[in-house]
């Protein structure tokens, strides 16, 4: 056998290696439904956030809780505990992905991600005021 | 139909026609290059054609930017790209960051550089030109192409900035502002990204579109090479460029990194995001392609991987266009295009090229020499060759975890990042850091061909002495804990030691000759303030204080952040900070953090004050942009994450002492939270001093118990009484005069089981906050050292190159 069939070998196997990595610790996007299934594993929740109830945010107490309410695709809400400040302009997220587990107080979210650039809800052309 | 007032449809018409022509005109030339790379150099008529073609289509392409330009400049709102991405009250200085912000407009860009490109290849490359510019005229058609703004069969082919009109998008077709033919006169643009509104934004994206663009000289030598089967000859002029590429496009990606590091909130300069990643890949793979190039020169071996990673390089710059332009990173990634329908186009223009360069390479197999025989184990060219493989499967690993959303759509899966993707990346690129680095301090003194191996090691040896005594001491210096963070650690100082050594004593300080041991400490200089910076980077806003009795015993995971109440000091880390308040200068507020220390005698020193901002944005959403600090030896980042945006003036306008009173209804046990303190009910307490209230016997009277906590956990007993004074609701208020809280138990819910209590605040308890986090970042300098010498490295390299 040449040294370049062994190397070749290495090369595979570490390419093998990569991948079974990158499939066992990536997360998955799921519902709540499977987050509360499974209180032991790391989740991607998608959702949106319930406009019609109330967010608390007190930084004189913890500055890094802030809670809320998020509606996944299925239709099933739940009370989100974000472990960081509140985000800029959270109110005008369209689309939230929160990342963490499920327990007996909600969601514990560790990390969250918001989509919100060109579809605001102000996008559209409009008259300016002045001339 | 309408007859709109004031539309300038004249200059669209121009553009489109430009876009028409451009197209056209690269496809003829690449045809016609093609069948002049048939014919002799000397009277070649199609060679002539296909010159005046891509001039045609040169001019045409400037005739694109031109008038872009001017219906950015003079607000040409009645264009969907204008309005979309300026507006008046836009600074000027801004209009080169509208002009590439949208997809057309960075596509054009590319185009752009590439016409430069193709006429110096004109220019210079003598015999190579026709087959040369066949592949490159055959890319600006098929980037022309994306500007083509056409519909074949329902199929969507490009996106032309001249032919959409606001009025005539489909999202905006029924709005009443169209129905009056004057909406000109009434129409500002929506305006740039305020995250985009900075000079980054001005330079970031031509360098790395010019390091794409560059990607496409060697892709094209290389085709050209197997097709006229020069299977080797093509490397010489291609060589060159693959440098000028490397530092290019490696300069892109760092300004990248230092915009993301100074002005965006990432509180880093590399997070390992899909965008990051898609640009860092080909430059990996394009510095494994001139690596083997230089194998190749030497020794006439390792042909197959010349071409293979040649190829793999320009494949991974349209895939990476493909994956942030088609909308698939989706929400991986927080700054991707977004999609305008044209995934299936860019897919197209993705598999022409790798299945051109596969079949070539399929058809050519035959004939390419083969490697007799093997490398000796102590070459140079053999450590060379492990180190371009460690690249590939490192690239391979970085592209494998970010198409995590294209195997999802592939395989129907449901999968998502890690949980912690910077880590996860860090764990296999560290040892494959290691390893590069290792090759790139050992390489320089092995010889080409063959090396003696006692010499070898003689050589070798101070270089390691010296990296191991250092990295021993740098780790315990900063107490560095993980082994494989050590191991780079010493392998980062080999590679920048061992590269000195080289240049000092075997090239005798003949830095003109030394390009590559300069470029390569640079990139040891690099991975060294990339790997200091990031382990050793210490959160010192993390909350000491633990003024929350409650949530104490909840895991917090990252509590990174930290309240300041304007005028209070806190310590974090070595320092003592303040708020000063905050001052509203246009559209940006900014927030006076100063920063001071303690001397031995406990008295402050003040040291410097930050200035992180928020910008307003009412239409896109207001952006925080930190403040760093820059020392010698580390940065102190201050980002603020949350602030009350109204003045305490607003705030304080009108009304009495106390603030608006807030309901809440509660059991016992329940927190009820104020701005400065918690509050807890004890228990319900019917046994009143009827005399101290002045009631009969007959009165109902039910006692509210709390205790409050302020911020410093000093403890506050009130006991506001519920009343019923001869039938009649009649609650006695109780205040906390130190906290400044008024109380009034008012109703109680017998059948639900709990009570309503208002409580309200003093006005002047209000005082302003942030919320801010601060991270000290040791020794970031080294990094940004290591990026200039690694161009200046290169660039000498180059230099040498060139002049032979």
């Amino acid at each position: 056998m040449k040294r370049i069939h062994i190397i070749g070998i290495i090369i595979i196997a570490i390419a093998i290696g990569a991948i079974m990595t990158t499939l066992s610790s990536s997360s998955t996007y799921a519902s709540f439904k499977e987050a509360v299934k499974n209180p032991d594993d790391q989740f991607h929740v998608v959702g949106k956030l319930d406009k019609n109830k109330e967010t608390v945010y007190n930084p004189q107490v913890d500055p890094n809780l802030f809670v809320f309410y998020m509606v996944d695709n299925e239709g099933t809400e739940k009370k989100v505990l974000l472990h960081k400040s509140k985000p800029q302009d959270f109110e005008h997220s369209e689309q939230i992905v929160i990342i963490g587990k499920c327990n007996d107080n909600g969601f514990e979210a560790d990390d969250i991600l918001m989509k919100c650039p060109s579809k605001y809800n102000d996008g559209k052309p409009r008259e300016t005021v002045n001339k | 139909m309408m007859n709109y007032i004031g539309e300038h449809l004249l200059a669209g018409r121009m553009g489109n026609v430009f876009v028409i022509f451009s197209f056209a005109c690269a496809l003829l030339a690449s045809i016609s290059y093609f069948f002049a790379s048939k014919e002799q150099l000397e009277n070649n008529s199609w060679r002539k054609i296909a010159r005046i073609s891509f001039r045609l289509h040169s001019i045409s392409v400037i005739g694109i930017v031109s008038v872009l330009f001017y219906m950015l400049l003079n607000h040409y709102f009645e264009y969907e790209y204008v309005w979309h991405h300026s507006s008046k009250a836009m600074p000027l200085r801004y209009i080169f960051s509208c002009f590439w912000e949208g997809q057309e407009g960075s596509f054009l860009l590319w185009t752009f550089w590439q016409v430069v490109l193709g006429n110096i290849l004109i220019r210079i490359s003598k015999e190579w030109e026709a087959p040369v510019m066949t592949t490159i005229s055959l890319v600006q058609a098929f980037l022309a192409s994306m500007l083509l703004g056409l519909y074949i069969f329902g199929a969507k082919i490009g996106s032309n900035p001249f032919t959409v009109l606001l009025r005539e998008t489909p999202d905006f077709a029924n709005i009443p502002l169209f129905k009056n033919p004057n909406y000109l006169e009434k129409l500002d643009g929506r305006g740039l990204n305020p995250l985009l509104q900075n000079y980054w934004m001005t330079i970031h994206p031509p360098t790395l579109f010019l390091g794409f663009a560059l990607t496409v000289v060697p892709f094209a030598y290389a085709i050209a090479g197997l097709w006229k089967e020069k299977f080797s000859e093509w490397q010489k002029p291609a060589l060159p460029w693959a440098f000028v590429g490397i530092m290019i496009l490696g300069t892109g990606i760092l300004m990248g990194g230092a915009w993301a590091y100074e002005a965006l909130s990432f509180g880093g300069f590399w997070a390992w995001d899909p965008v990051e990643n898609s640009s860092l890949v080909p430059w990996l793979t394009l510095v494994g392609a001139a690596h083997v190039m230089l194998i190749h020169k030497h020794n006439g071996q390792s042909l197959v991987a010349t071409f293979f990673l040649t190829f793999i390089t320009f494949i991974l710059i349209l895939y990476s266009t493909f994956l942030t332009r088609s909308g698939i990173l989706g929400e991986t990634s927080v700054h991707a295009f977004t999609d305008l329908g044209m995934s299936g186009q860019l897919l197209i223009y993705l598999f022409f090229f790798l299945f051109l360069s596969l079949f070539l390479l399929i058809f050519k197999w035959k004939k390419l020499p083969k490697q007799l025989e093997e490398e000796a184990i102590w070459s140079r060219e053999f450590w060379m060759f492990l180190g371009a493989l460690v690249l590939l499967i490192s690239s391979f690993h970085i592209m494998f975890n970010t198409s995590l959303p294209v195997w999802n759509k592939l395989f129907n899966l449901k999968m998502a990042p890690p949980a912690n993707v910077i880590e996860y990346y860090n764990s296999w690129q560290i040892p494959f850091a290691f390893l590069v680095t290792i090759f790139i301090g050992g390489g320089q003194f092995l010889k080409y061909k063959n090396t003696d191996v006692k010499e070898f090691w003689k050589k070798i040896t101070l270089a390691v002495v010296l990296s191991i005594v250092l990295a021993t001491f740098v780790a315990v210096g900063l107490q560095l804990k993980n082994s494989f963070y050590c191991l780079l650690l010493f392998s980062s100082f080999f590679a920048i030691i061992a590269n000195a050594d080289y240049l000092v004593r075997i090239l005798k300080g003949k830095i003109k000759n030394g390009g590559a041991s300069v470029a390569h400490v640079g990139f040891g200089l690099i991975l060294l303030g990339a790997l200091i910076s990031t382990s050793k980077k210490e959160i010192i806003s993390v909350n000491t204080s633990g003024k929350d009795i409650e949530s104490l015993d909840k895991q917090l995971s990252n509590s990174k952040n930290i309240l300041l109440t304007s005028e209070d000091t806190l310590q974090m880390g070595k320092y003592y900070v303040t708020y000063k308040g905050k001052e509203k200068i246009g559209i940006n507020i900014y927030f006076n953090i100063e920063y001071f220390t303690k001397n031995d005698s406990g008295k402050y020193h003040y040291e410097f004050t930050l200035k992180p901002l928020v910008q307003i944005n009412q239409r896109m959403g207001n952006i925080a942009e930190p403040d760093t600090r820059h020392f010698l030896t580390k940065d102190v980042y201050t980002h603020v994450t949350f602030a009350d945006l109204e003045t305490i003036e607003e705030k304080t306008a009108e009304g009495g002492e106390y603030a608006q009173s807030k309901n809440n209804v509660i059991s016992v046990g329940d927190t009820i939270y104020s701005s400065n303190s918690m509050i807890i009910l004890n228990s319900l307490d019917t046994h009143i001093d009827r005399k101290q209230y002045n009631l009969s016997d007959s009165d109902i009277a039910v006692g509210a118990n709390f205790t409050a906590f302020d911020m410093n956990k000093k403890k506050y007993s009130v006991q506001p009484v519920y009343v019923i004074r001869k039938g009649i609701i009649d609650p006695i208020e109780a205040t906390i005069a130190d906290l400044g809280l008024k109380f009034m138990f008012w109703k109680i819910n017998p059948e639900k089981g709990n009570v309503e209590i208002s409580v309200s605040e003093k006005k002047s308890n209000a005082k302003d906050f942030i919320v801010m986090e601060a991270i000290v970042f040791p020794y970031i300098n080294v990094l940004w050292t290591g990026c200039i010498v690694m161009i200046i490295g290169t660039l000498l390299a180059l230099w040498q190159r060139v002049k032979r």
